[in-house]
């Protein structure tokens, strides 16, 4: 198995990893938990589907400008996981923020005690 | 021209300006927010204007020094334009109307607001397929922030179901980018969609990426969340959830579905019909106002994604169809949501509270009328050339599916608006001048898009018509006194009559006169109503508007727009009666019903070609021209209640107001009548599987003029007497057309004529009585011929009409309909009809010995005459059945040839007074002679006779010392024929009244029962989520391959 394969299966492993501790824990931090290992497995697949084998990271200061084209892996997919990294950091914040508020109102932190909306 | 990138930088900006300020000035940040909003929005819209009146051409903007693929690229065309203008738009008087709550939480919450008006017109303009999910993703952090506006603990949960719900979402966005990336090589739009992709190893990529933004559109039924949403935010909030966040998603599923190609639209397609059947269905259980709309922003989110469905087939017309369900999508549902704000309880019946303010009241009606898709507003447009492009694909079923989730919407609808009439509201209506400001706003917005849509639409531009102002202007005249505006009413209609009449057929003319005159002379009763009477004249000159529309269309555009004029305008007139709720539902319900077959009908005929004149009906070719007979002839026997069709017609006649009822009545049931005229004028006899449909109508129409008269009879309520009586009378009518020759057609116009009067005048005569007696039970009535002498000369006269005795007009329709049906060999029906005439001197003379003749009650012994303006155009009609009875030729004779000139034949021959027919002679003048001798002769009999009579006194009678259990009982008027009904009792059965309850209570009860689906648990809609997705998966690749 090549390295690229490794990490996509194991990004795999991740997503659906932390889709299954999301939707089968009922705590809301564990499902926030679960929902970061997601999206760790995420960026992990974004890394390795733009990765190049035996290129380097596009940082130009130590890769000539004229040979950067054969040198190096491709720049978007890294511009893409650090997009995604720092949203991911936003959205999880948010998410702690509201499941702060939540035990606050409630006095409780199980999804299933908040279901006063609904049908 | 400003660069659109100021709109994304105005936003972001004025974001962060907000941050330098200090905590404590709330204003100065609220200031910010709304001067950065309306820069915002004043950009959006300078664009849209100049791109629309084509001083500029779209506009590429690239960022970062470099073209794509290796920078992000931006466009604005007319659509983003107009997008981004309905999502600032929202914003900006949104924020107006949140003012206080963003008040209270400060600057942060305004920045929240500004990046999420950002960012929806960043997802409306990019091109890039990342920078889509970036901005989608400052969507969901911006909307989660915003729901915390609310002060309903509940938003909470609802907030966090929705990020649950995104984080799922944006996982399947990323990887689809990426494998599509992958694939490509690009990120961008344009440089994907160059690349077909089909169903290849690719697909599952570009299925992600499709299905995720898909989602953002709320999907039936992976949609609990966003309903929750609905149900707890701040109204301000939902407000642009629904109308921006809605508008900016679809948009972007239109460029991803533009990207993917065309293997993916039926995809979309599916997607959309389902969402739009699923939510209106559901929406038909819902009591809570807010998760109602909830319910119907996702429908008519699903609707216009089943548009862009089909948007490669629209062409040219995807814009205007799909823009027109947009707008008016956004401006409805927006202006509802604004409206929920200063409602202050959440049942529907609460919405009461609006009628403490009567413009709310008539911007809740604009609204509503709006997202229904009625005239003149864009979404008709819409639907009407989205339905004319689904019967040219021959997609009927689709046609058919897509119509009656629209009915159940307009039902569901129009059922929130009557309760909103007609029912009490313990809570007082929160008063809020910014929120009523920006509502009219809203409402102004309306009319100037409905002024834009008309004008491209290649038709009428309908805001224009004269009749329409004409109805609208009464709206700021509500101000004055009734008397004043009826006199403007009168003298509207008798001028309309003198503009439009020349150059019309007689047949026309005579429905015209009918239609129009009639209306003005039905109008002078209404000088008895005293005040202000408001809300009156608005519908009711909106219902003359269609009919004297009606009358003069040329094309079927101009046809169906008439019919929903007056259907929407009788609507409303009805709705104005005490207990008329649940009839004005069912009469609207069934009407919509009736209007929607039309519209089929006429699309299918159509066949693509954009204007339709009527005429051509003769033409459509004998393929499809029995389907289109079929789905007009439904359409217009609605209107005339025939029989099975004809459960709404008795409640809402009957409780209808008591100038109202004769509207209705005499005048409105002819609107379907002038429907069938036509039709069958244009298309003749057609056959469907080998039945000749007119037999079919010949059959309906001997049904509905014998069981309604049967109905008739056993009625207690004189109004519903009435109006079951009108049942029958349509059924004469209708039968009369459907025979197909020459006397047929003159009995039904001759029908059509007297019904009219006497109708009008028996129901304006049982109305005076009713508002002297304050009933309209009969047998609590009798004996009232000495004090109403006037009302009985009427009711008397009316009668002597309606029953076809000599020597009034009625007997002349006899005359003819017995020549007619003696050339016809239909015995069965023929039988039928025959008998439904004694039926109707039962019902006749109940009517008139149970009211007028009999013992006169204690209570009503200080009874007074009717009031004098509710007379006047009784005895008017008086005077002309009387002229009418001698001189029938004055209007018959001319309509006679007319009709000879279609058949090509006379059978009656005219010499003077007298007209000759192959069986016999009709002489009115000599029949007048001797009925006028008989009835002095008799007359000075019974007067010669009269000293002989002996005094009975009145209470002269015991019940053998026995109270009894119901006193009414004992009257004999009550259960007057009780004998027959023995006898004929069985045709009392309510057979259609159950039939189409079942089935309101089989669709009532799939939504109860669905609904359970939304459990309110946050992870149970993530699985719903992933489910729905693998579903659609599997589906759409059963289908692709």
């Amino acid at each position: 198995m090549t390295l690229v394969q490794i990490s996509l299966a194991t990004g795999f492993a991740l997503i659906f990893l932390g889709l299954y501790g999301a939707l089968s824990n009922r705590n809301i931090l564990r499902m926030i938990v679960s929902f970061t290992i997601a999206s760790t497995g995420v960026n992990l697949v974004l890394v390795a589907v733009g990765y190049l084998p035996g290129r380097e990271a596009p940082i130009l200061d130590t890769i000539p400008v004229a040979s950067a084209a054969e040198r190096i892996t491709d720049p978007v997919p890294q511009a893409l996981v650090l997009t995604a990294i720092v949203i991911g950091l936003g959205v999880t914040a948010l998410m702690l923020a509201y499941a702060y508020r939540l035990f606050r109102a409630r006095g409780s932190l199980d999804i299933s005690d908040f279901t006063e909306l609904k049908w | 021209m400003v660069n659109p990138l100021l709109i994304l930088a105005a936003g972001l900006g004025a974001a962060f300006l907000l941050g330098l300020l200090r905590e404590t000035s709330e204003r100065a940040a609220f200031h910010t927010t709304v001067g950065a909003l309306a820069v915002m929005a004043f950009v959006a819209l300078s664009w849209t204007v100049a791109l629309a009146s084509g001083q500029t051409d779209p506009v590429e903007m690239l960022t970062a020094g470099a073209k794509p693929p290796f920078a992000i690229n931006l466009r604005t065309g007319i659509a983003e334009a107009a997008l981004t203008s309905v999502v600032t738009l929202t914003g900006l008087l949104s924020a107006f109307f949140m003012r206080r709550d963003l008040l209270r939480l400060g600057r942060r919450a305004m920045a929240v607001l500004l990046v999420l008006i950002m960012a929806l017109s960043g997802l409306i303009m990019t091109r890039d397929l990342f920078n889509m999910f970036v901005f989608l993703e400052l969507i969901v952090i911006a909307t989660a922030g915003l729901v915390l506006l609310s002060k309903d603990t509940r938003a909470l949960a609802a907030g966090f179901k929705y990020l649950v719900v995104s984080q799922v979402i944006s996982i399947l966005l990323l990887i689809g980018i990426i494998f599509t990336y992958h694939a490509n090589g690009s990120l961008n739009i344009d440089d994907i969609s160059e690349v077909p992709m089909g169903a290849n190893g690719a697909s599952l990529a570009m299925f992600l990426v499709l299905i995720a933004l898909i989602l953002e559109l709320k999907p039936f039924p992976a949609n609990g969340w966003a309903l929750d949403i609905y149900e707890s935010a701040h109204p301000g909030f939902s407000a642009i959830f629904s109308a921006a966040s809605g508008s900016a998603a679809l948009f972007a599923v239109y460029k991803v579905l533009a990207m993917a190609g065309p293997d993916w639209a039926l995809l979309a397609a599916g997607i959309g019909i389902v969402t739009f059947v699923g939510a209106n269905l559901l929406a038909l259980a819902q009591t809570h106002d807010r998760r109602l709309l909830g319910y119907s922003s996702v429908g008519q989110i699903g609707l216009i994604l089943l548009v862009i469905g089909f948007a490669d087939r629209l062409g040219d017309s995807f814009l205007y169809i799909a823009g027109g369900l947009l707008v008016s999508h956004a401006i409805a549902k927006a202006g509802l949501f604004w409206l929920s704000g200063m409602v202050k309880a959440r049942d529907l019946s609460d919405w009461a509270a609006l009628r403490e303010n009567p413009v709310l009241v008539v911007l809740f009606a604009v609204f509503i009328a709006m997202l229904t898709g009625l005239p003149p507003f864009p979404a008709f447009y819409a639907k009407w050339s989205f339905v004319h492009v689904l019967a040219t694909d021959g997609a009927y079923s689709l046609m058919a599916v897509f119509l009656i989730a629209a009915l159940i919407e307009a039902t569901v609808l129009f059922r929130w608006f009557g309760m909103a009439l007609k029912r009490s509201s313990g809570h007082s209506l929160h008063i809020s001048l910014t929120g009523e400001a920006i509502a009219l706003i809203a409402a102004a917005l309306a009319i100037a898009v409905s002024w834009v849509w008309g004008n491209l639409s290649g038709q009428e531009n309908l805001i224009t018509l004269v009749p329409l102002l004409f109805a609208l202007l009464f709206l700021p005249l509500d101000i004055l006194p009734a008397r004043i505006k009826n006199v403007l009413a009168i003298a509207g209609l008798v001028f309309w009559f003198a503009v439009t009449k020349n150059g019309l057929d007689p047949l026309r003319y005579v429905f015209l006169i009918i239609m129009v005159l009639g209306g003005a002379i039905l109008l002078l009763a209404s000088f008895h109503a005293t005040g202000r009477r408001m809300g009156f004249y608005t519908p009711a000159l909106l219902m003359f508007a269609g009919m004297g529309l009606l009358v003069t269309s040329e094309t079927s555009f101009q046809f169906f727009a008439a019919w929903e004029f007056l259907t929407v305008g009788s609507y409303f007139l009805i709705l104005r009666g005490q207990d008329s709720e649940p009839h004005a539902l069912s009469y609207i319900t069934f009407s919509l019903g009736g209007a929607f077959a039309l519209l089929a009908g006429f699309a299918i005929a159509a066949n693509g070609a954009p204007t339709f004149p009527i005429e051509n009906l003769s033409e459509v070719p004998s393929r499809i021209a029995p389907y289109v007979f079929v789905l007009l002839a439904a359409g217009f026997l609605t209107k005339t209640a025939v029989m099975g069709l004809h459960i709404w017609l008795p409640g809402a006649h009957a409780e209808a107001e008591t100038d109202v009822s004769p509207m209705v009545s005499g005048i409105l049931l002819k609107a379907g009548l002038f429907g069938l005229f036509v039709l069958l004028m244009e298309m003749g006899r057609q056959e469907l599987f080998g039945v000749d449909l007119t037999i079919v109508l010949v059959w309906l129409g001997a049904l509905s003029a014998f069981i309604g008269a049967v109905l008739s009879a056993f009625q207690e309520d004189a109004k519903r007497l009435l109006a079951y009586s009108s049942i029958s009378q349509m059924g004469y009518a209708v039968f009369g057309l459907a025979l197909m020759n020459h006397l047929g057609w003159l009995l039904a116009l001759m029908f059509a004529i007297n019904h009219f009067v006497y109708k009008s005048m028996l129901f304006l005569a049982v109305g005076g009585v009713k508002e002297r007696t304050h009933t309209k039970l009969m047998y609590k009535m009798g004996g009232l011929i000495t004090l109403m002498p006037f009302t009985f000369v009427s009711v008397l006269v009316g009668i002597i009409a309606m029953s076809g005795v000599p020597p009034l007009s009625g007997f002349g329709g006899r005359w003819i309909f017995y020549n007619a049906i003696m050339s016809t060999d239909l015995r069965l029906p023929m039988i039928l009809i025959f008998m439904a005439g004694p039926v109707g001197f039962l019902y006749l003379f109940r009517l008139i010995h149970t009211i007028f003749l009999g013992q006169l009650k204690d209570e009503l012994r200080l009874t007074k005459e009717a009031p004098f303006w509710i007379l006047l155009p009784q005895m008017l009609f008086v005077g002309f059945l009387l002229s009418f009875a001698i001189l029938p030729g004055m209007i018959l004779r001319r309509v006679d040839s007319y009709i000879g000139t279609l058949f090509g034949d006379t059978p009656l021959v005219w010499t003077g007074k007298i007209v000759d027919s192959q069986y016999g002679t009709w002489n009115p003048v000599a029949i007048w002679g001797v009925i006028a001798t008989v009835f002095v002769v008799v007359f000075i009999l019974l007067i010669w006779m009269n000293h002989n009579a002996q005094k009975v006194k009145q209470f002269n009678i015991v019940f053998s010392a026995e109270r009894p259990f119901k006193p009414q009982t004992t009257h004999f008027a009550w259960n007057f024929f009780a004998p027959y009904r023995k006898a004929m009792g069985f045709l009392e059965t309510p057979v259609a009244t159950s039939f189409w309850s079942g089935v309101s209570n089989m669709l009532h009860g799939t939504a109860d029962f669905t609904r359970k689906l939304y459990t309110g648990n946050g992870q149970t809609y993530a699985v719903q989520l992933l489910f729905f997705v693998i579903a659609v998966y599997l589906i759409a690749m059963g289908g692709l391959s």
